[in-house]
């Protein structure tokens, strides 16, 4: 039974991930979906990294992770900006994370 | 092999992936490690902890079914649970079905078994990078991903059948998720004097903050669609989509 749990979850996240590579999907997004859809990775990632960095308990206290959070994001924040090369952000800005982390 | 594109051959496009996954790897180590021990002490056999990241191969979905697992909740109410924080792979299947709807049946199973938050994220940024989407590329560094998650896994396993438990190591105190920050703002942050994608991370990320702690399932579909459509609303179709997105021509 334990298995049925198994295949029955890989099927759910699996069809979510095909379903619009199916050809039997006749939906094609026009140009005002794809429009919408160019937007997506912004949202998504700054959706999944926003709440490591802050914080918020159930009384709508916000707070941040920590001092190294905070700087070392900043940091990655502001060389991105700057369009440095995507390694040197991620190599610079962890290591900040993790000097400030440890000593 | 298709047909070779200019922009790299297979061991440089493979190496390239290799390094793009590389931070998202390290970064989500302490979590397949979790996943593998808890499975095991949650009562999953050996060969189910690990058909778990070999077949589901969904982090969060994994975590929160071996909690009801242990619990003793309702296998109906384990796949609803599934599906609601899975759902976020149908906009990343729909993002990406421009790309992939011309492929042939084996490379569409083979990309959407590898779609993954990790792989949906270097794919984009590659996108952008080599100015086209690379097939090869999707693959390659999804498969890296998968490897890295199913290594910690077993890992993981290996440490509660051993007895061990998986916070001796000290892994989640390492902060190693903070490689997932750095990634993502430098995947995103270069746009950002363009307002509407600005928007899109303000709305988005205020989005998740906010209710991250009443629905920790869905908090990141809910904040994406919110800073999509913010996005879109301010957008000007002529000023910013002239790259790819020719509205007279697309149907």
């Amino acid at each position: 039974m334990t298995w049925a749990l198994i295949f029955g979850m890989a099927t759910i996240t699996y069809v979510n991930r095909y379903l619009f590579f199916a050809r039997s999907i006749s939906y094609r997004p026009g140009a005002r979906v794809q429009r919408l859809l160019s937007y997506s990775s912004y949202a998504v990632l700054t959706a999944i990294w926003a709440p490591i960095v802050f914080e918020v308990n159930s009384s709508y206290d916000v707070s941040l992770a920590g001092l190294d959070y905070a700087l070392a994001t900043s940091l990655a924040a502001i060389l991105s900006y700057l369009r440095i090369n995507s390694l040197i952000v991620v190599l610079a800005s962890t290591a900040v994370f993790f000097i400030i982390r440890f000593f | 092999m298709i047909k070779p594109t200019q922009s790299s051959s297979s061991p440089k496009l493979a190496w390239i992936a290799f390094i793009d996954m590389l931070p998202l790897c390290l970064a989500v180590l302490p979590w397949g490690v979790l996943t593998g021990a808890l499975a095991t002490q949650a009562g999953f056999s050996v060969a189910q902890s690990q058909a778990l990241s070999l077949l589901v191969f969904a982090g969060a979905a994994q975590l929160s079914a071996i909690t009801f697992f242990a619990a003793g909740t309702a296998y109906g109410a384990i796949f609803a649970s599934t599906f609601v924080i899975s759902a976020r792979h149908l906009l990343y299947s729909l993002t990406f079905r421009q790309h992939i709807a011309q492929e042939p049946w084996l490379t569409r199973v083979a990309v959407a078994f590898l779609l993954t938050d990790e792989m949906f994220a270097v794919s984009e940024a590659h996108t952008k990078r080599a100015g086209t989407f690379s097939v090869r590329f999707a693959l390659l560094s999804g498969l890296f991903f998968y490897i890295a998650w199913n290594l910690a896994t077993a890992f993981g396993i290996a440490m509660a059948t051993l007895g061990q438990s998986a916070d001796s190591l000290g892994l989640d105190s390492l902060g190693l998720e903070f490689a997932i920050v750095a990634t993502f703002i430098a995947m995103t942050f270069g746009e950002l004097r363009r307002f509407p994608v600005l928007l899109a991370v303000v709305v988005s990320g205020s989005v998740a903050i906010f209710t991250k702690p009443f629905f920790s399932d869905s908090y990141i579909i809910f904040a994406a669609i919110s800073g999509m459509i913010a996005a879109y609303c301010c957008d000007k179709p002529d000023v910013s989509a002239g790259i790819e997105v020719n509205p007279e021509q697309v149907q």
